[in-house]
């Protein structure tokens, strides 16, 4: 095996392995950037190009694609409080409190540098322990899975600020909206009112635009308009290295939570960023900065929703098996080379699967440095002057609402979900916890019907004999949400400096 | 009455117009790039199948070909968005015949798929594969089926949703045969394969271009594969084991919304024909492990109907017990 690993490095170094790489992270880091495209249909349409490409060349590409385009992600989450994907909600947060005090330029710099320490580490780690993970792995079944969404709402409703009843109510609201549509398993339409637009559910990227950044731009064309400086046009300076190193452990926090969560195949990148910023803001001395611009909260965010990436390539290499679309189109790319991703392959040609797992890990160096020149002209987005900045976010949010499916019924959620997201800031309801139900509701109900179908009814018996992970998941979860809850309400009874602000309540 | 004369004289004139506008252009047909909507999701084998058939393809249109993904409510969204777009050839649908042809039995659906669409061809099928893990002690199909008949419902078997491609060829062995398995949902093929790896059900389907690597590796084996003809030299097919017709095959179609001038239809259903012997489209099937079993959009036409009433009796005989 340390042969092949050599081999494997020898092969990586190819200076046409590096130019496509780096292509596939720069067009990666565009398209993810641009709301409504989303990374995986950015690798769909490029996959034919990687046919034609060797097997080192081609696969590289993709990884690029995949890889640019979560950082991507991020940048408009930052800018202009709209994130571009779910896996950057926990990132707008901070980001975009940091733009409106003219941070925008440092906050990208922590995006960057955290997504690629929580990247860099965690495909070092997959790199490494790749045989124990493909077996960990196989511990995860349905029940697991759903012991594990519900204790990630109770971690959600139980730090979801200020006012426990308050986050409830609209994690309520979440779940009951993803309950909106075809029933997951059994195919029963629910309030649906009938209208055939609903059958498939609510759509996710306009609701994100819509509770995010519609009241971010209601909020500035008001505050223009009684003559009130708007959000700052100001670039900012770079990340300093004492901010850089004051966060290095809520990075490695991430790191672990997003690797950990990329082992249980299902999870993913929203939930690893969550839980990434909960465990930061939790530990963290002054929780009282969060969401208000706290460098922190960016790290913490940004290094968990990147160190899923490397576990979850585990299946797809062990096993030969996409675990999501992600990895379906990348075992397109395998098989059409004429590779067949599985115990085989590692046998045969394992010095080809190392290349591509050292690959991954060198493509966040080219990454580094591609991103780094990038920022300061996306940075330079916000400092446009906002008679022309806000019909611009206007039009891109109107626009990526529509294009993830082509449909106009999706500028009407655009509409629904903005105009929900202004009056629950004008109720000072954080929105964060109705999204969260909303993400979760679905995989939540889906592995619980898979669950109920696998014990045949039996649910207690059943979690008893065959599934002591899940028992064990589910007895921990009072205990963990309650001691959150505690040391939640425990900083904030103390005495703080600064009075009640309402701007924490985002 | 005069108001309803009125509006058929106005209609009959529309057609005309429009009929004389459409043959006037069909010359030129396609003057624009063709959208071809796909009700499912990326990356799954419709997306895969896809990128290489509109890769290709353009060589035979002299016009570009888009995969434009409209996926939602197990297909519907994007069929229903073909059904109601204008029949000018410049819209396609590619879906498979679970989508087009038995969800109707299901659902209300607010389209009539034999009305509303004609094929255009149908580009390739796969055969499903009764799947075991390796050290299952059902050594064959008929001890899994008497195993099954024994203990109804206790038999567990990993399906990738709904009266989807491995949930509609259980429901029609279970029909044929008269035995129950408790039939578990994961999302798509790759979680089900991975829950029998892992031990959390006993039998899944799938198709050989997923299988191959498992099969090498000595991780499953399989107990049957569906058609009349072998695809493993020692493992049994559908019919063997009393289980004939069109069962178990998932056939990816290309369908038009129907009232598409017959002359672009030609045009369309000529390229298909042309695409399927190119070399480029062959090598890179192969390679992601699709057959290029190619039936001409007139031949499955009289499948469609077929499966039509198959499919009726099928939904009708598990949802009514």
């Amino acid at each position: 095996m340390i042969e092949q690993f050599f081999t494997g490095f020898e092969m990586a170094m190819r200076l046409d392995t590096f130019i496509l790489a780096s292509a596939g992270l720069f067009a990666g880091m565009l398209i993810g950037a641009l709301p409504g495209f989303t990374t995986l249909m950015a690798m769909a349409i490029l996959l034919p190009v990687s046919f034609l490409l060797d097997p080192l060349v081609g696969i590289p590409f993709l990884l690029g694609i995949y890889k640019g385009g979560i950082f991507g992600g991020s940048i408009p989450a930052i800018l202009v409080s709209m994130p571009g994907t779910g896996a950057a909600i926990a990132t707008t947060y901070d980001g975009y409190q940091l733009t409106k005090k003219g941070q925008s330029r440092k906050a990208l710099d922590m995006a960057l540098f955290s997504s690629l320490i929580g990247d860099t580490s965690s495909d070092i780690f997959t790199l490494l322990m790749i045989f124990p993970i493909a077996l960990l792995v196989m511990q995860f079944g349905p029940p697991e899975l759903a012991a594990i969404l519900l204790l990630s709402l109770v971690v959600v409703a139980s730090t979801a600020g200020r006012n426990p009843i308050k986050g409830l109510l609209m994690m309520c609201i979440g779940l009951w909206f993803s309950m909106i549509g075809t029933d997951p398993i059994g195919g029963v339409e629910r309030f649906t009112f009938g209208m055939f637009e609903l059958k498939s559910g609510i759509p996710l990227l306009p609701m994100l635009i819509g509770v995010f950044a519609i009241p971010e731009i209601v909020s500035v064309v008001r505050a223009n308009s009684s003559k009130i400086q708007g959000a700052t046009k100001v670039l900012g300076e770079r990340l300093k290295f004492h901010e850089f190193k004051r966060c290095l452990r809520t990075i490695g926090r991430s790191t672990v939570i997003g690797t950990g969560i990329g082992v249980v195949p299902g999870l993913g990148q929203v939930v690893a960023a969550m839980m990434g910023y909960t465990a930061a803001k939790n530990a963290s001395a002054t929780p009282e900065n969060f969401g208000k611009g706290e460098l922190e909260g960016v790290a913490a965010a940004e290094a968990a929703n990147n160190a899923v990436n490397g576990p979850t390539m585990v299946p797809l290499l062990t096993l030969g098996i996409p675990g999501d679309n992600v990895t379906a189109i990348l075992l397109g790319a395998f098989v059409a080379q004429g590779l067949r991703p599985g115990p085989e392959l590692f046998e045969t040609q394992g010095s080809i699967v190392f290349a591509i797992l050292i690959i991954m890990v060198l493509a966040n160096f080219l990454f580094l440095i591609i991103g780094y020149f990038a920022i300061p002209f996306f940075a330079r987005i916000v400092s446009i002057k906002s008679s022309l900045l806000i019909p611009l976010v206007v039009l891109f949010a109107v626009a990526g609402s529509y294009v993830f499916r082509s449909d106009v019924f999706d500028i009407l959620m655009l509409a629904f979900f903005g105009l929900f997201g202004v009056i629950a800031r004008y109720g000072k309801f954080d929105v964060m916890p109705m999204v969260m139900g909303f993400i979760l509701g679905e995989p939540l109900e889906y592995a619980f019907g898979q669950t109920m179908a696998m014990s045949e009814g039996n649910l207690i018996s059943f979690a008893l004999t065959e599934r002591p992970g899940m028992l064990a998941i589910i007895l921990l979860t009072p205990i963990i949400g309650f001691m959150l809850w505690r040391s939640v309400n425990k900083k904030q009874a103390q005495p703080e400096g600064s009075p009640p602000d309402e701007s924490s309540i985002r | 009455m005069s108001l309803n004369k009125l509006l058929s004289k106005i209609a009959a004139t529309t057609v005309l117009a429009v009929g004389m506008a459409g043959s006037a252009m069909a010359a030129d047909y396609p003057e624009k790039p063709i959208s071809l909507v796909i009700p499912l999701g990326a990356g799954g084998s419709h997306d895969l199948n896809a990128r290489v058939m509109t890769s290709v393809i353009p060589q035979y249109l002299n016009q570009a070909m888009i995969v434009q993904l409209s996926p939602g409510a197990s297909g519907q969204k994007g069929t229903n968005e073909v059904a109601t777009a204008e029949p000018d050839g410049y819209t396609l649908l590619f879906a498979h015949n679970y989508t087009d042809q038995l969800q109707q039995h299901v659902e209300n659906l607010p389209y009539d798929t034999l009305e509303d669409f004609v094929t255009v061809a149908r580009t390739n099928f796969a055969p499903i594969a009764i799947v075991v893990p390796a050290d299952s002690p059902y050594a064959s199909a008929e001890d899994l089926f008497a195993a099954a008949k024994e203990n109804p419902g206790k038999i567990k078997m990993a399906h990738s949703g709904n009266w989807g491609a491995l949930f509609v060829p259980a429901a029609q062995l279970m029909q044929a045969n008269g035995f129950e398995l408790n039939l578990v949902p994961y999302k798509g093929g790759g979680p089900a394969m991975q829950a029998l790896l892992s031990g959390d059900v006993d039998v899944t389907m799938g198709f050989p271009s997923t299988l191959a690597g498992q099969i090498s590796a000595g991780k499953v084996k399989v107990l049957a594969t569906a058609g009349s003809e072998r695809i493993y030299d020692d493992v049994p097919s559908f019919s063997e084991l009393g289980v004939g017709g069109d069962v178990g095959f998932m056939h990816r179609v290309v369908l038009a919304p129907k009232g598409i001038p017959e002359d672009r239809l030609q045009t369309l259903r000529d390229a298909f024909g042309q695409l399927n012997g190119d070399k480029t489209y062959q090598r890179m099937m192969s390679r992601l492990g699709e057959n290029i079993d190619y039936m001409s959009g007139e031949d499955y036409e009289e499948m469609r109907k077929e499966q039509k009433v198959a499919y009726k009796s099928l939904v009708e005989s598990i949802t009514g017990q």
